[in-house]
């Protein structure tokens, strides 16, 4: 593949990867105690640790999702980007396998969102590598801070 | 060979944590930091409003009452023995109509899953809430607790 194609690439990642996360933390900065609630019905977190979760997880998705399509701080958002897919295969996969059948909160907080699903983890499974193209990427274009190549 | 940049993550969580918890502070609807556990209810006469959490006991009171019990866990596991009589949630919207159909939105509900450490009956029980149902009780022992107690099964 050539250079070009895969800044090409990369770029796509970044800008769906960017948009994604932007979208997928709306609707939680607006219903911060729905968001908390769906962390606490995975049952994995212990001491009510699901609030300052539901306080701060949005705002780094919004803060990911904005730094990945303006070309800031890219690696540190494509890191962590990876490192929420992980946590969230993680904890979707032993929901299931505990058979809690609930809702998703990955986009959406409210009783008609997603339920968990096979294809939950598949979706995050292709953001995790797309986000492993972003952080692996060879050349640094249109990025501003630091800068490009 | 894949970067490691900690210095510009420090730097995303940092603004994530300054932001989140000043917008918290500021907004009407702020959150505490730690979320309460739905606390065993003493008196299942004065239930009107959030959903509460009953014991064993109470549940089966309940259901010798004839309440109606709805089964938050997934259609294989209910197919496999779920509290006599009691309902699969199925769809959300299907759930609301029928039980609007069978009773008004302040009759009693029981919700359950499978045991205490699952949350698709406080989830149910709080979506229901949200649509207007006052009279919501959750069995947090669930379907685990009550079979092992020997009570009616289906």
């Amino acid at each position: 593949m050539s250079n070009e194609m895969k800044n090409m690439m990369v770029m796509i990642c970044r800008i769906f990867l960017g948009f994604m996360f932007i979208y997928a933390s709306l609707d939680k900065i607006a219903n911060p105690e729905e968001f908390a609630k769906q962390i606490g019905y995975y049952k994995v977190l212990p001491f009510g640790i699901e609030n300052i979760l539901g306080i701060i997880l949005p705002w780094t998705e919004l803060i990911v999702g904005v730094c990945l399509i303006a070309g800031l701080l890219v690696d540190g958002a494509a890191l962590l980007s990876i490192i929420m897919m992980l946590v969230f295969i993680l904890a979707i996969s032993q929901a299931m396998l505990r058979g809690i059948d609930i809702t998703c909160g990955c986009f959406k907080v409210s009783a008609d969102s997603d339920k968990l699903g096979l294809d939950t983890i598949i979706r995050d499974i292709i953001f995790f590598v797309m986000s492993m193209i972003v952080l692996n990427r060879q050349e640094r274009k249109f990025e501003f801070l630091p800068k490009s190549d | 060979m894949l970067r490691v940049p900690l210095n510009q993550i420090l730097v995303i969580i940092v603004l994530s944590l300054v932001v989140g918890f000043f917008v918290n502070i500021i907004r009407s609807d702020s959150i505490p930091l730690l979320a309460k556990e739905m606390s065993i209810t003493k008196n299942l006469d004065e239930i009107s409003g959030e959903p509460v959490a009953i014991s064993l006991l109470q549940a089966k009171t309940l259901f010798d009452k004839g309440v109606v019990f709805v089964d938050a866990r997934g259609e294989e596991y209910f197919a496999d023995g779920h509290i006599q009589n009691s309902w699969n949630s199925g769809f959300f919207m299907e759930l609301m109509f029928k039980l609007d159909s069978a009773q008004t939105k302040s009759g009693l509900v029981v919700l359950y899953c499978g045991e205490d450490e699952c949350g698709s009956s406080e989830e149910l029980a709080d979506d229901l809430y949200n649509e207007g149902f006052s009279k919501l009780f959750v069995f947090k022992g669930g379907w685990q607790e009550w079979n092992e107690a020997g009570y009616p099964v289906e």
